[in-house]
């Protein structure tokens, strides 16, 4: 068994909350700017599927990609002076909270566009294809990308080429105001997949475990060339769609019944009676994990801000035809 | 009078010199692919620009696609931020709509957003432009959209030599290129020199020597600027014609240069007036050079309205060679 692993999955998933937690609160105290689209409520998916990946692997995420990017292996420290549009920032502080990549841990981005990350993790895996690797390609995208045209292009691409490529829905339920009866025609998804030719598989997205077993086992098969996989993870998230989402979308009474479903207290409940960790031992994780935001926060505030000459550089990896392509505009 | 080698060569078509440049460029480096729509032999693309290279290269180098543009767009992208060079088909220029979001959003920005972590080693050719009825869907010159998107280059030849020397170097660039191939040029024929060369980007061709009037022209346009200049000169106007040949970056010293001679600028563009890359470059003219212009920049464009099937009223609404010699005439107070 991976209750070995348990313990990690609790730590990655301690470590988005805290990111997130602590993003909030210097966001409302207006240290940030821009948007900021909160995933607390989410971890499971994030981590048990990232968890699956090997670090060659490559993942796209979504405008909520924070857990996403932080369980596949972005620095927490680039990725909190992101959010602060430091130069120490992942990306230099010229994407901010909705753009966070790193191409070294093969994150293709996270994508301030529904559904535009799907064909991108297709493409590299028909890479991965063409290149005889035996890399494989996680999409994860929301319910509100469900009835998005690039998706199901993606799925039918992934079919037909036989990619190694595995759909993970990150279904909260609601695309920004709308709930899901109101924007899908069906409930269950999953039958998409099968029409697609794929295994779709419906999981609880709340169970890190289950998630990771699941995502596993798609990999596992991507891998050895037996094609795609369909993922539809149920969750949910504790907050509105963005800071600033008044809250009133959503039931009180639906919001309270989740957050006592919420996955990183499962998590721990489990730990606990399997007794793989003791109490003090994962309330050491959960001060270890918030020290480190604390310290990222503290790094992000004392780096400087970019040069404003660098909003003109790093469009063209050529630069004297980027240079002559500027040429002529306000410099 | 053009740049054109006269030796060493063949006259070959644009489309083979396309057909041609991506062959070589395959067989150069095996990271390159090309995906698109109806690629694999025997079909060999929808203007058969692909003929006989599934049939060398195999399958796997030449990806035939649903027909999806967004997804052959994003999917090319995810195959070059994975370590290929993907070259992307995208059939009919005005199909890019479908794309649009993959194209501007993803693969333009994703370096500049992730700070310049990211290479994206990828051409995406398309074939546009007017003039064989091909209505308002099959036929829009949409370059000016695209030199409207930072991250982008744009290449659009108006020669077989200029179409397979640019392709290479957009195919070797690792950055993202928007290469523009006018369906009317296709069985046009041009002396290609043999063997491997390139042409760089950003550098104009100057198609015809001449002082009195300067005529900026792009793909097809360039054509009938150098009608108009044969015109122009039965009646005593010499015309020098600039082909810039990628439209970003734009060889701007070049047409700068011309103008300080000739005192005069017409603006060449098949896509539609309003908004569009002629305006640009008069804009850029008068900018820095206001004090060398004797008269008004001329623009001969397409007429604000979408491409009319008829191919008289077609013709009408496209630019034409007496517009281009009106033009001129009129930068020269001869109207």
């Amino acid at each position: 068994m991976h209750q070995a692993r348990w313990i990690d999955f609790y730590r990655t998933m301690t470590r988005i909350r805290a990111f997130e937690r602590t993003a909030r609160e210097v966001y409302t105290a207006g240290k940030l700017p821009g948007f900021l689209h909160l995933s607390i409520g989410q971890e499971a998916i994030s981590t048990g599927a990232c968890a699956a990946l090997r670090a060659d692997d490559y993942m796209a995420s979504t405008h909520r990609g924070h857990g996403d990017t932080i369980a596949k292996g972005v620095s927490i420290e680039g990725a909190m002076a992101e959010l602060f549009g430091r130069v120490t920032g992942s990306c230099r502080a010229k994407g901010g909270s909705m753009h966070i990549a790193d191409f070294s841990q093969g994150i293709l981005g996270a994508n301030g566009i529904i559904a535009a990350g799907v064909p991108i993790a297709v493409g590299a895996a028909l890479s991965s294809k063409l290149r005889k690797t035996d890399q494989v390609a996680l999409a994860f995208f929301g319910d509100g990308a469900t009835g998005s045209g690039p998706l199901h292009e993606g799925m039918n691409m992934s079919m037909l080429w036989q990619l190694p490529m595995i759909f993970v829905r990150q279904n909260n339920r609601y695309a920004e105001s709308t709930p899901l009866v109101e924007h899908t025609g069906i409930v269950d998804v999953v039958q998409w997949a099968c029409g697609y030719g794929m295994p779709g598989i419906r999981v609880d997205g709340n169970d890190v475990v289950e998630v990771y077993d699941t995502v596993n086992t798609a990999v596992e098969r991507a891998r050895m060339g037996g094609g795609p996989t369909f993922i539809d993870c149920e969750t949910y998230r504790h907050y509105g769609h963005n800071i600033g989402d008044p809250g009133t979308a959503r039931p009180k009474d639906e919001v309270e019944a989740w957050k006592a479903r919420d996955p990183l207290e499962r998590h721990r409940e489990r730990i606990l009676e399997n007794h793989i960790a003791t109490e003090a031992e994962l309330d050491t994780i959960d001060a270890e994990e918030q020290a480190r935001m604390d310290a990222a926060v503290a790094a992000a505030e004392a780096a400087p801000k970019p040069e404003l000459h660098e909003a003109l550089e790093g469009l063209y990896v050529d630069e004297q035809l980027g240079k002559q392509a500027l040429q002529g505009v306000r410099q | 009078m053009s740049a054109l080698p006269q030796t060493a060569g063949r006259e070959i078509t644009f489309r083979d010199a396309i057909r041609d440049a991506l062959f070589e460029e395959l067989g150069r480096d095996p990271s390159v692919f090309l995906i698109g729509e109806d690629l694999r032999d025997p079909w060999g693309g929808a203007y058969k620009t692909t003929v006989n290279i599934s049939a060398v290269y195999g399958n796997d180098r030449v990806i035939n696609t649903p027909i999806a543009e967004e997804s052959i767009v994003g999917a090319a992208l995810g195959a070059a931020l994975s370590g290929l060079r993907p070259v992307a088909e995208l059939q009919y220029l005005d199909f890019v709509m479908r794309a649009m979001d993959a194209v501007v959003n993803q693969v333009a920005k994703v370096r500049y957003m992730s700070g310049g972590q990211a290479k994206v080693p990828l051409v995406i050719r398309a074939q546009g432009g007017g003039g064989r009825s091909s209505a308002a869907q099959h036929g829009n010159s949409l370059e000016s959209w695209l030199c409207h998107v930072p991250g982008l280059f744009i290449a659009h030849p108006s020669t077989p030599y200029d179409a397979k020397g640019l392709l290479k170097t957009a195919i070797r660039l690792d950055d993202p290129v928007f290469f523009i191939e006018h369906k009317m040029l296709y069985m046009n024929k041009g002396y290609v020199p043999d063997g491997d060369y390139t042409i760089p980007f950003g550098v104009a061709d100057i198609k015809r020597r001449g002082t009195d009037v300067t005529i900026v022209a792009n793909s097809r346009m360039v054509l009938y600027a150098l009608e108009a200049a044969e015109l122009l000169a039965a009646e005593g106007i010499s015309a020098e014609v600039i082909d810039p040949r990628t439209l970003v970056p734009l060889d701007e010293a070049t047409i700068l240069e011309s103008v300080a001679k000739t005192n005069r600028l017409v603006v060449v563009n098949e896509g539609v007036e309003r908004c569009g890359w002629a305006a640009e470059v008069a804009a850029m003219v008068q900018k820095r050079a206001f004090s060398d212009l004797d008269a008004p920049i001329e623009r001969v464009c397409t007429r604000n309205v979408p491409l009319p099937f008829q191919p008289d009223l077609e013709n009408y609404v496209l630019p034409s060679v007496p517009d281009i010699v009106t033009a001129a005439k009129t930068a020269l107070y001869f109207n």
